[in-house]
Protein backbone atom coordinates (compact mmCIF):
# COMPACT_ATOMS: atom_id res chain seq x y z
CA UNK A 1 0.00 0.00 0.00
CA UNK A 2 2.55 2.13 1.25
CA UNK A 3 4.35 1.73 -2.57
CA UNK A 4 0.98 2.65 -4.00
CA UNK A 5 0.77 5.79 -2.32
CA UNK A 6 4.71 7.26 -3.04
CA UNK A 7 3.93 6.07 -6.96
CA UNK A 8 1.15 8.64 -6.86
CA UNK A 9 3.29 11.25 -4.72
CA UNK A 10 5.47 10.79 -8.16
CA UNK A 11 3.16 11.83 -10.65
CA UNK A 12 1.97 14.82 -8.57
CA UNK A 13 5.58 15.64 -9.81
CA UNK A 14 4.32 15.87 -13.40
CA UNK A 15 5.81 12.63 -14.48
CA UNK A 16 3.78 10.01 -15.35
CA UNK A 17 4.48 6.32 -14.58
CA UNK A 18 3.37 3.76 -16.94
CA UNK A 19 2.79 -0.21 -15.41
CA UNK A 20 3.26 -2.76 -17.71
CA UNK A 21 1.92 -5.34 -15.01
CA UNK A 22 -1.53 -5.04 -12.96
CA UNK A 23 -0.68 -3.18 -9.22
CA UNK A 24 -1.38 -6.64 -6.96
CA UNK A 25 2.19 -6.75 -5.74
CA UNK A 26 4.51 -4.60 -5.06
CA UNK A 27 7.34 -6.56 -7.06
CA UNK A 28 5.92 -6.17 -10.61
CA UNK A 29 4.73 -2.54 -9.66
CA UNK A 30 9.05 -1.73 -9.00
CA UNK A 31 10.76 -4.05 -12.01
CA UNK A 32 8.00 -3.12 -14.52
CA UNK A 33 8.28 1.07 -14.12
CA UNK A 34 8.89 3.67 -16.78
CA UNK A 35 9.65 7.14 -16.65
CA UNK A 36 8.39 9.47 -18.52
CA UNK A 37 10.22 12.52 -18.84
CA UNK A 38 11.26 15.54 -21.18
CA UNK A 39 14.77 16.62 -22.28
CA UNK A 40 16.15 19.78 -21.05
CA UNK A 41 18.56 21.64 -22.29
CA UNK A 42 21.61 22.40 -20.73
CA UNK A 43 24.93 24.64 -21.13
CA UNK A 44 27.29 21.25 -21.59
CA UNK A 45 25.03 18.65 -21.81
CA UNK A 46 21.46 18.20 -22.14
CA UNK A 47 19.98 16.07 -19.68
CA UNK A 48 16.85 14.08 -18.58
CA UNK A 49 15.29 14.98 -14.77
CA UNK A 50 13.99 12.57 -12.36
CA UNK A 51 12.69 12.79 -9.34
CA UNK A 52 14.85 11.84 -5.97
CA UNK A 53 11.42 10.23 -4.55
CA UNK A 54 11.51 6.90 -6.98
CA UNK A 55 11.80 3.42 -6.81
CA UNK A 56 14.67 2.01 -8.66
CA UNK A 57 16.58 4.25 -11.35
CA UNK A 58 19.96 3.87 -8.18
CA UNK A 59 22.46 6.07 -8.46
CA UNK A 60 24.76 4.53 -11.04
CA UNK A 61 22.34 2.09 -12.50
CA UNK A 62 22.85 2.34 -16.23
CA UNK A 63 19.11 2.57 -18.32
CA UNK A 64 17.65 2.87 -21.36
CA UNK A 65 16.96 5.92 -22.73
CA UNK A 66 14.48 6.13 -26.15
CA UNK A 67 11.78 8.45 -27.83
CA UNK A 68 7.95 8.17 -27.00
CA UNK A 69 5.98 7.96 -30.38
CA UNK A 70 2.57 8.63 -30.07
CA UNK A 71 1.97 6.75 -32.92
CA UNK A 72 -0.79 3.63 -32.83
CA UNK A 73 0.42 0.44 -34.14
CA UNK A 74 -0.40 0.41 -37.75
CA UNK A 75 -3.03 -2.10 -39.15
CA UNK A 76 -3.00 -2.93 -42.67
CA UNK A 77 -5.75 -3.80 -45.16
CA UNK A 78 -5.19 -6.28 -47.99
CA UNK A 79 -7.27 -7.04 -50.65
CA UNK A 80 -6.68 -9.84 -52.52
CA UNK A 81 -3.28 -10.00 -51.58
CA UNK A 82 -3.08 -14.06 -50.16
CA UNK A 83 0.72 -13.59 -48.78
CA UNK A 84 3.05 -10.87 -48.13
CA UNK A 85 6.51 -11.77 -47.09
CA UNK A 86 7.07 -10.44 -43.43
CA UNK A 87 10.34 -7.92 -44.97
CA UNK A 88 7.49 -6.04 -47.58
CA UNK A 89 4.99 -5.49 -44.70
CA UNK A 90 7.43 -4.24 -42.45
CA UNK A 91 8.64 -1.89 -45.26
CA UNK A 92 5.07 -0.78 -45.95
CA UNK A 93 4.01 -0.40 -42.51
CA UNK A 94 7.13 2.00 -42.59
CA UNK A 95 6.34 3.83 -45.51
CA UNK A 96 2.96 4.51 -43.84
CA UNK A 97 4.13 5.83 -40.88
CA UNK A 98 6.43 8.19 -42.93
CA UNK A 99 3.71 9.65 -45.39
CA UNK A 100 1.33 9.77 -42.06
CA UNK A 101 3.99 12.01 -40.33
CA UNK A 102 4.38 13.99 -43.58
CA UNK A 103 1.35 14.14 -45.27
CA UNK A 104 -2.67 14.68 -43.41
CA UNK A 105 -4.06 11.54 -45.71
CA UNK A 106 -7.85 9.57 -46.18
CA UNK A 107 -6.05 6.74 -47.49
CA UNK A 108 -2.66 4.95 -48.23
CA UNK A 109 -2.64 2.34 -50.70
CA UNK A 110 -0.34 0.11 -51.55
CA UNK A 111 -0.15 -1.87 -55.72
CA UNK A 112 1.72 -3.31 -58.11
CA UNK A 113 4.26 -5.50 -58.74
CA UNK A 114 5.46 -4.93 -55.05
CA UNK A 115 2.96 -7.41 -53.62
CA UNK A 116 3.74 -9.97 -56.08
CA UNK A 117 5.09 -13.09 -54.46
CA UNK A 118 9.43 -12.66 -53.87
CA UNK A 119 11.62 -9.94 -54.84
CA UNK A 120 11.64 -9.23 -58.53
CA UNK A 121 8.92 -6.12 -57.80
CA UNK A 122 10.28 -3.11 -60.60
CA UNK A 123 8.89 -0.65 -57.93
CA UNK A 124 6.49 0.86 -55.12
CA UNK A 125 3.46 1.80 -55.88
CA UNK A 126 1.87 4.66 -53.41
CA UNK A 127 -1.59 6.06 -54.21
CA UNK A 128 -1.95 8.62 -51.27
CA UNK A 129 -5.86 9.96 -50.93
CA UNK A 130 -5.35 13.40 -49.23
CA UNK A 131 -5.99 17.02 -50.47
CA UNK A 132 -2.35 18.44 -49.78
CA UNK A 133 0.54 17.41 -52.36
CA UNK A 134 3.79 17.06 -51.30
CA UNK A 135 6.21 15.46 -53.46
CA UNK A 136 7.73 12.24 -51.28
CA UNK A 137 8.99 9.91 -53.77
CA UNK A 138 12.70 10.74 -53.23
CA UNK A 139 12.00 10.81 -49.48
CA UNK A 140 10.45 7.58 -49.62
CA UNK A 141 12.99 6.30 -52.11
CA UNK A 142 15.60 7.31 -49.84
CA UNK A 143 14.36 5.25 -46.59
CA UNK A 144 13.46 2.45 -48.18
CA UNK A 145 16.15 2.02 -51.39
CA UNK A 146 13.10 1.20 -53.62
CA UNK A 147 12.50 2.96 -56.61
CA UNK A 148 9.46 4.64 -55.80
CA UNK A 149 5.97 6.04 -58.03
CA UNK A 150 3.78 7.86 -56.11
CA UNK A 151 0.40 9.54 -56.88
CA UNK A 152 -1.38 11.58 -54.60
CA UNK A 153 -4.90 12.97 -55.37
CA UNK A 154 -8.18 13.74 -53.76
CA UNK A 155 -10.74 11.98 -53.10
CA UNK A 156 -12.82 13.35 -55.93
CA UNK A 157 -10.38 12.37 -58.41
CA UNK A 158 -9.49 9.13 -56.90
CA UNK A 159 -13.31 8.23 -57.47
CA UNK A 160 -13.48 9.81 -60.77
CA UNK A 161 -10.37 7.93 -61.47
CA UNK A 162 -11.91 4.44 -60.36
CA UNK A 163 -15.24 5.10 -62.19
CA UNK A 164 -13.63 6.28 -65.57
CA UNK A 165 -10.37 4.67 -65.69
CA UNK A 166 -9.76 0.41 -66.45
CA UNK A 167 -6.19 1.18 -64.98
CA UNK A 168 -7.21 2.14 -61.77
CA UNK A 169 -9.99 -0.96 -61.47
CA UNK A 170 -6.87 -2.99 -61.91
CA UNK A 171 -4.72 -1.28 -59.37
CA UNK A 172 -6.82 -1.69 -56.85
CA UNK A 173 -7.91 -5.26 -57.33
CA UNK A 174 -4.81 -6.15 -55.46
CA UNK A 175 -4.17 -3.90 -52.61
CA UNK A 176 -2.56 -3.03 -49.75
CA UNK A 177 -4.25 0.31 -48.18
CA UNK A 178 -4.24 1.92 -44.64
CA UNK A 179 -7.85 1.75 -44.32
CA UNK A 180 -10.74 -0.39 -45.69
CA UNK A 181 -11.02 0.38 -49.10
CA UNK A 182 -15.09 0.68 -49.59
CA UNK A 183 -16.61 2.40 -52.98
CA UNK A 184 -19.09 1.15 -54.54
CA UNK A 185 -18.28 2.71 -58.02
CA UNK A 186 -20.58 2.61 -61.43
CA UNK A 187 -18.27 2.77 -64.61
CA UNK A 188 -18.26 5.21 -67.13
CA UNK A 189 -17.33 5.67 -70.35
CA UNK A 190 -15.35 8.13 -71.22
CA UNK A 191 -13.41 8.39 -74.60
CA UNK A 192 -11.02 10.32 -74.80
CA UNK A 193 -9.34 8.75 -71.25
CA UNK A 194 -10.14 5.47 -72.67
CA UNK A 195 -8.69 6.27 -75.97
CA UNK A 196 -5.75 7.98 -74.91
CA UNK A 197 -4.73 4.83 -72.70
CA UNK A 198 -5.49 2.69 -75.62
CA UNK A 199 -2.72 4.97 -77.73
CA UNK A 200 -0.26 3.34 -75.62
CA UNK A 201 -0.84 -0.03 -76.56
CA UNK A 202 -0.06 0.60 -80.72
CA UNK A 203 3.68 0.82 -79.08
CA UNK A 204 3.51 -3.13 -79.57
CA UNK A 205 2.80 -3.09 -83.18
CA UNK A 206 5.40 0.04 -84.23
CA UNK A 207 8.32 -1.24 -81.85
CA UNK A 208 6.97 -5.41 -82.40
CA UNK A 209 10.30 -6.57 -83.36
CA UNK A 210 12.78 -4.94 -80.59
CA UNK A 211 10.27 -4.82 -77.57
CA UNK A 212 11.33 -7.28 -74.66
CA UNK A 213 9.01 -9.88 -73.43
CA UNK A 214 7.88 -7.56 -70.42
CA UNK A 215 7.61 -4.19 -71.98
CA UNK A 216 4.94 -6.58 -74.72
CA UNK A 217 3.21 -7.88 -71.37
CA UNK A 218 2.50 -4.42 -70.30
CA UNK A 219 1.13 -3.05 -73.69
CA UNK A 220 -1.07 -6.01 -74.19
CA UNK A 221 -2.05 -6.18 -70.32
CA UNK A 222 -3.53 -2.45 -71.14
CA UNK A 223 -5.11 -3.15 -74.02
CA UNK A 224 -6.94 -6.22 -72.59
CA UNK A 225 -8.10 -3.91 -69.26
CA UNK A 226 -9.92 -1.31 -71.74
CA UNK A 227 -11.21 -4.01 -73.91
CA UNK A 228 -12.68 -5.63 -70.32
CA UNK A 229 -13.58 -2.03 -69.10
CA UNK A 230 -15.68 -1.71 -72.38
CA UNK A 231 -17.58 -5.28 -71.88
CA UNK A 232 -18.22 -3.84 -67.94
CA UNK A 233 -16.23 -6.75 -66.78
CA UNK A 234 -14.25 -7.62 -63.85
CA UNK A 235 -10.26 -6.05 -64.16
CA UNK A 236 -8.14 -8.05 -62.39
CA UNK A 237 -4.79 -9.70 -62.59
CA UNK A 238 -6.51 -12.76 -63.14
CA UNK A 239 -9.27 -11.93 -65.29
CA UNK A 240 -6.88 -9.89 -67.14
CA UNK A 241 -4.53 -12.97 -67.87
CA UNK A 242 -7.55 -15.10 -68.34
CA UNK A 243 -8.29 -12.90 -71.30
CA UNK A 244 -5.13 -12.88 -72.57
CA UNK A 245 -5.29 -16.76 -72.79
CA UNK A 246 -8.66 -16.52 -74.28
CA UNK A 247 -8.07 -14.04 -77.06
CA UNK A 248 -4.32 -14.82 -78.08
CA UNK A 249 -4.06 -18.28 -76.62
CA UNK A 250 -0.81 -17.33 -74.79
CA UNK A 251 0.12 -17.59 -71.42
CA UNK A 252 1.48 -14.78 -69.32
CA UNK A 253 4.75 -16.99 -69.08
CA UNK A 254 5.35 -17.00 -72.84
CA UNK A 255 4.90 -13.55 -73.08
CA UNK A 256 7.71 -12.80 -70.67
CA UNK A 257 10.17 -15.15 -72.82
CA UNK A 258 8.94 -13.37 -75.73
CA UNK A 259 7.89 -16.67 -77.06
CA UNK A 260 4.98 -15.34 -79.05
CA UNK A 261 3.18 -17.60 -81.71
CA UNK A 262 2.85 -16.69 -85.83
CA UNK A 263 -0.58 -15.36 -85.14
CA UNK A 264 -0.11 -13.34 -82.13
CA UNK A 265 0.54 -9.79 -83.78
CA UNK A 266 -2.29 -10.08 -86.53
CA UNK A 267 -4.32 -11.08 -83.17
CA UNK A 268 -2.99 -8.08 -81.33
CA UNK A 269 -4.01 -6.07 -84.11
CA UNK A 270 -7.15 -6.98 -84.70
CA UNK A 271 -8.05 -6.31 -80.99
CA UNK A 272 -6.55 -3.03 -81.00
CA UNK A 273 -8.34 -1.89 -84.15
CA UNK A 274 -11.81 -3.31 -82.63
CA UNK A 275 -11.53 -1.92 -79.15
CA UNK A 276 -10.05 1.48 -80.89
CA UNK A 277 -13.79 1.40 -82.89
CA UNK A 278 -15.82 0.61 -79.93
CA UNK A 279 -14.38 3.66 -77.57
CA UNK A 280 -15.13 5.69 -81.12
CA UNK A 281 -18.94 4.46 -80.64
CA UNK A 282 -18.93 6.74 -77.61
CA UNK A 283 -17.51 9.62 -79.27
CA UNK A 284 -20.37 9.63 -81.77
CA UNK A 285 -23.36 9.47 -78.80
CA UNK A 286 -21.99 11.99 -77.06
CA UNK B 1 21.29 2.37 -96.53
CA UNK B 2 18.11 -0.22 -95.58
CA UNK B 3 19.29 -0.54 -91.87
CA UNK B 4 19.11 3.63 -91.90
CA UNK B 5 15.49 3.66 -93.33
CA UNK B 6 14.27 1.10 -91.00
CA UNK B 7 15.61 3.11 -87.85
CA UNK B 8 14.40 6.38 -89.90
CA UNK B 9 10.22 4.36 -90.07
CA UNK B 10 10.58 3.16 -86.27
CA UNK B 11 11.38 6.67 -85.17
CA UNK B 12 8.33 8.36 -86.87
CA UNK B 13 6.08 5.57 -85.45
CA UNK B 14 6.78 6.19 -81.79
CA UNK B 15 7.38 10.67 -82.27
CA UNK B 16 3.84 10.29 -84.01
CA UNK B 17 2.68 8.23 -81.05
CA UNK B 18 4.28 10.93 -78.67
CA UNK B 19 2.49 13.83 -80.47
CA UNK B 20 -0.82 12.17 -81.29
CA UNK B 21 -0.79 11.80 -77.12
CA UNK B 22 0.26 15.39 -76.69
CA UNK B 23 -2.43 16.33 -78.31
CA UNK B 24 -5.28 14.20 -77.08
CA UNK B 25 -3.88 15.26 -73.45
CA UNK B 26 -4.82 18.84 -74.79
CA UNK B 27 -8.35 17.77 -75.87
CA UNK B 28 -9.27 16.06 -72.71
CA UNK B 29 -11.12 17.55 -70.34
CA UNK B 30 -10.28 15.91 -66.75
CA UNK B 31 -6.82 16.98 -66.93
CA UNK B 32 -6.47 15.44 -63.36
CA UNK B 33 -6.71 11.62 -64.37
CA UNK B 34 -4.09 12.79 -67.78
CA UNK B 35 -1.37 14.09 -65.06
CA UNK B 36 -1.31 11.15 -63.24
CA UNK B 37 -0.18 8.84 -66.47
CA UNK B 38 1.71 12.06 -68.39
CA UNK B 39 4.71 10.02 -67.90
CA UNK B 40 3.81 6.89 -69.58
CA UNK B 41 2.69 8.86 -72.55
CA UNK B 42 6.30 9.88 -72.54
CA UNK B 43 7.25 6.13 -72.81
CA UNK B 44 6.94 7.02 -76.89
CA UNK B 45 9.33 10.10 -76.94
CA UNK B 46 11.88 7.63 -74.88
CA UNK B 47 11.95 4.92 -77.52
CA UNK B 48 11.77 7.60 -80.45
CA UNK B 49 14.96 8.91 -78.32
CA UNK B 50 16.82 5.98 -78.40
CA UNK B 51 16.30 5.31 -82.44
CA UNK B 52 17.10 8.93 -83.08
CA UNK B 53 20.90 8.37 -81.29
CA UNK B 54 21.28 5.61 -84.01
CA UNK B 55 20.58 7.39 -87.04
CA UNK B 56 23.62 9.39 -88.63
CA UNK B 57 23.73 11.86 -88.33
CA UNK B 58 23.88 12.93 -84.60
CA UNK B 59 23.94 16.59 -85.70
CA UNK B 60 20.86 18.11 -87.61
CA UNK B 61 19.19 15.39 -90.71
CA UNK B 62 19.79 15.92 -94.05
CA UNK B 63 16.57 14.40 -94.60
CA UNK B 64 15.00 16.15 -91.76
CA UNK B 65 12.38 18.18 -93.97
CA UNK B 66 11.13 14.82 -95.13
CA UNK B 67 10.76 13.13 -91.87
CA UNK B 68 8.81 16.15 -90.61
CA UNK B 69 6.85 15.91 -93.30
CA UNK B 70 5.78 12.49 -93.06
CA UNK B 71 5.56 12.82 -89.02
CA UNK B 72 2.65 15.38 -89.57
CA UNK B 73 1.05 13.22 -92.42
CA UNK B 74 0.95 10.56 -89.78
CA UNK B 75 -0.35 12.78 -87.12
CA UNK B 76 -3.03 14.75 -88.92
CA UNK B 77 -3.90 11.29 -90.03
CA UNK B 78 -4.86 9.74 -86.66
CA UNK B 79 -6.41 12.78 -85.74
CA UNK B 80 -8.76 13.06 -88.22
CA UNK B 81 -9.71 9.41 -88.28
CA UNK B 82 -10.60 10.56 -84.66
CA UNK B 83 -12.69 13.94 -85.75
CA UNK B 84 -14.34 11.46 -88.14
CA UNK B 85 -15.69 9.24 -85.58
CA UNK B 86 -17.33 12.24 -83.17
CA UNK B 87 -14.28 12.83 -81.27
CA UNK B 88 -14.08 16.64 -79.54
CA UNK B 89 -12.25 19.63 -79.24
CA UNK B 90 -9.03 17.92 -81.28
CA UNK B 91 -7.20 21.10 -82.44
CA UNK B 92 -5.66 20.25 -85.52
CA UNK B 93 -3.16 23.58 -85.73
CA UNK B 94 -1.41 22.39 -83.16
CA UNK B 95 0.17 19.97 -85.28
CA UNK B 96 2.93 21.80 -86.68
CA UNK B 97 4.05 23.36 -83.71
CA UNK B 98 4.47 20.36 -81.59
CA UNK B 99 5.81 18.73 -84.24
CA UNK B 100 8.97 21.10 -84.84
CA UNK B 101 9.55 21.74 -81.23
CA UNK B 102 9.63 17.71 -80.61
CA UNK B 103 11.46 17.29 -83.57
CA UNK B 104 14.15 20.22 -82.48
CA UNK B 105 14.44 18.41 -79.10
CA UNK B 106 15.88 15.59 -80.60
CA UNK B 107 18.58 17.16 -83.66
CA UNK B 108 15.91 16.29 -86.08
Amino acid sequence: MMHILKLYQIITHKIYCTLCKPLNTSYALLRNMEIISKVSKGTNMDQIYIPKNRYGFNIGDFVVIKPITNQEKITLFYNNVKQLEPVKVHIIESVFELIQKKIPSENIIITGSFLEKGYSFKDLDIIIISDKKIDLNKEIEKYTGIKTQIITMNNLDFIKGLETDPLYENMLSKCVSLKRIIYNIKRKIDYKVLDFHLLKSELLIINYKTLKGDEKYYLIRNLIAIHLFIKNKKISKDSIEKEIKKVFDIGVEEIFLDNLNKDFLNKYKKLYKTTFKEVMEYAKQE
Amino acid sequence: MQNRNKLVDLFIGNITNYIVHKILEMAIDNLEIINKYKKESKVSFEIAKIYRDKINPSTKLPDSIDVKKRIIQRVKIKLNERIKEGYKRINLDLVETITSETLEKLRV
